[in-house]
């Protein structure tokens, strides 16, 4: 064990020696990369403030001056704040119904033996596999009958149901990994079943939670074909949906569409940032399993 | 005091409770998505228009799906996307997770700003790409022209030769982040302990990588190679937004032509039966993956 450690000692001062040239070269790769992720959304925000002459003349410039007339523009021609609030009514229903199913089925796969356990498990997991499209079709005319197209539940309820096989599997693996003890010691403290869950349990599922919303949120603001699909109403479209019909009307008036796209990802950095630790914590967590 | 039920009636009735907790997602689950699952597959063995009432024709769909150019044009589109739409970004991420892995100032930053154009809807990516190749004031083209390469400047989504590598590109920039951040994730598990060993044994940096560390996270590559596949096999958003398909059938893929064949050409028998090209192949991938992950267990 000390010799290794000497050893090392050694190999470590011929390892120095090169370490500053290749320091450089690595963080000059890892700096390129954020620059690559990061010009091309400044490039956009910084047109939000330009007109769209400037734009054409020198895409790169900053703009001359804050103007933010494009901004204003955006928002009231493009109905901006329409599309907003019809996100807001889309993604949160649907987040919460994902996350309160999940949680339940999860809990009940996880912890409970009963007559079919496994073979119910496995359906919900072939949701997993499959395309969105392998159920887009039907799915058109089913709401068509129960009368929910031209509705925010054309959405709402498809999202909800295609939304489960990855909370579920998420949260089942969370419940299967808490120890027997706690539940066993609720039921003696005289807790039902439901209670059991509901007071001991599910509080403790909060991390697996968090994930779940971060993840279900994403999926569900920024879905595209689904809307295409079942919200074809003006009325009811999302940000993205409206965002690709604005930006197909004024086509030539860039000033205004890079409005439109600021608008658009503003949400989305804000919650991006806000929850940032519960992205990568969940991806990461997902990654060691 | 009365313990906890250990007979196993009991126990039975105990859980019982289970199908409570889950049958509120069942319902939701079976309307949802089991119910129009079958439905798809049915569909795909009829004629159906979305009017008239339909007819059942077997497996003629599937007949005729083997004799459509166009399919196989877009299979053929899917299958470049998936190779080349998997191998650059898991290289490039996992160079960069590489690079952050070990002690890297501002670690966390670098993987918040890779991840960013992950969460960014794929319209957002797509306008900002749709400038970047735009022919006129893109900032592809004055770019090369700045650079005195102006030969090369080209309407790179409006060519049929570029624009399918065009598109490519604008989704491979985007799923780079999710690479590294799942990449630097498995990087956490390799033992350094290794590396010094075969550092001290002589073994170079690249040598170090392809012996000691690549092997110790072959579970996280195989995961992120699976869902860049199956994405790859279901890519519609960035595709749709940018070149819907075209200019002449060069974007088409699988996923652009069910949506053409079975909206707007109401073709809704044909397009079922092309879903289930995609489903299968999704199908297939997941299976080939969960084949290797359980060798890979058995190794150990």
């Amino acid at each position: 064990m000390i010799a290794t450690k000497t050893r090392s000692k050694a190999s470590d001062t011929r390892y120095e020696m090169g370490r500053g040239a290749s320091e450089l070269a690595r963080y000059t790769v890892l700096v390129t990369w954020g620059l690559v992720a990061l010009l091309p959304f400044v490039l956009m925000w910084s047109s939000a403030f330009k007109t769209s002459k400037e734009i054409y003349r020198d895409p790169f410039a900053l703009p001359a001056s804050l103007s933010i007339d494009n901004l204003v523009r955006a928002w009231t021609v493009g109905r901006f704040g329409n599309y907003l609030g019809n996100s807001l009514i889309i993604t949160l229903p649907t987040v919460l119904g994902v996350l309160v199913l999940s949680c339940l089925a999860g809990y009940g796969i996880a912890r409970y033996d009963f007559k079919g356990r496994k073979a119910i498990f496995l359906l919900f997991l072939l949701g997993i596999m499959v395309p969105f499209q392998s159920v887009m079709i039907p799915l058109y005319y089913n709401l068509r009958d129960y009368g929910l197209l031209g509705t925010y539940g054309a959405m709402i309820f498809p999202a909800i149901g295609l939304g489960l096989p990855f909370g579920i599997f998420l949260m089942q693996a969370f419940f299967r990994g808490l120890p027997d003890e706690l539940a066993d010691a609720a039921r003696v403290d005289g807790c039902d079943e439901f209670r059991t869950f509901w007071q001991v349990m599910l509080p403790l599922a909060r991390p697996a939670m968090s994930t779940l919303f971060v993840f279900q949120f994403m999926w569900t603001w920024n879905a595209f074909l689904m809307p295409l699909l079942y919200m074809q109403k003006e009325d009811l479209r999302p940000l993205p949906l409206g965002l690709m019909f604005f930006q197909g009307r004024y086509t030539s008036d860039y000033g205004l569409i890079a409005a439109g796209v600021a608008i658009a990802t503003l949400p989305v950095i804000v919650v991006y940032i806000l929850f940032q630790r519960q992205f990568i914590r969940g991806l990461t967590a997902g990654a060691l399993k | 005091m009365e313990l906890a039920p250990t007979t196993p009636q009991r126990s039975f009735m105990r859980h019982r409770a289970g199908y409570f907790f889950v049958l509120p997602a069942l319902v939701m689950y079976a309307i949802f998505f089991i119910y129009p699952f079958l439905s798809s597959v049915y569909l795909s063995m009829t004629d159906w228009d979305g009017v008239k009432p339909m007819n059942f024709v077997g497996l003629s769909n599937y007949q005729k799906l083997l004799g459509d150019p166009l399919m196989w044009v877009s299979l053929g589109h899917n299958l470049i996307w998936v190779i080349i739409g998997t191998i650059a970004p898991i290289a490039i991420g996992l160079l960069l997770a590489v690079l952050l892995w070990g002690r890297t100032r501002g670690q966390l930053i670098f993987r918040t700003i890779y991840f960013m154009p992950v969460v960014m809807s794929a319209v957002v990516v797509g306008i900002i790409w749709g400038w970047i190749y735009n022919p006129i004031f893109g900032f592809l083209n004055r770019f090369l022209t700045a650079v005195g390469l102006e030969g090369l400047a080209r309407g790179w989504l409006g060519e049929t030769n570029t624009a399918l590598f065009a598109v490519l590109a604008a989704a491979i920039w985007q799923h780079v982040g999710f690479c590294v951040v799942i990449l630097f994730a498995g990087l956490q598990k390799v033992d350094i302990e290794l590396i010094d060993a075969a550092r001290i044994d002589g073994a170079n940096s690249w040598q170090r990588f392809l012996n000691v560390i690549l092997p110790q996270i072959r579970h996280v590559l195989t995961m992120v190679t699976v869902f860049t596949v199956i994405g790859g096999f279901n890519v519609f958003d960035i595709v749709f937004v940018l070149t819907r398909g075209g200019p002449a059938n060069a974007t088409e893929l699988i996923a652009t032509y069910t949506y053409r064949k079975s909206f707007s050409e109401n073709q809704v028998g044909y397009g079922s039966a092309l879903s289930m090209v995609m489903t299968v192949l999704a199908l297939a991938a997941t299976i080939i993956f969960m084949r290797i992950r359980s060798r890979g267990e058995e190794l150990e």
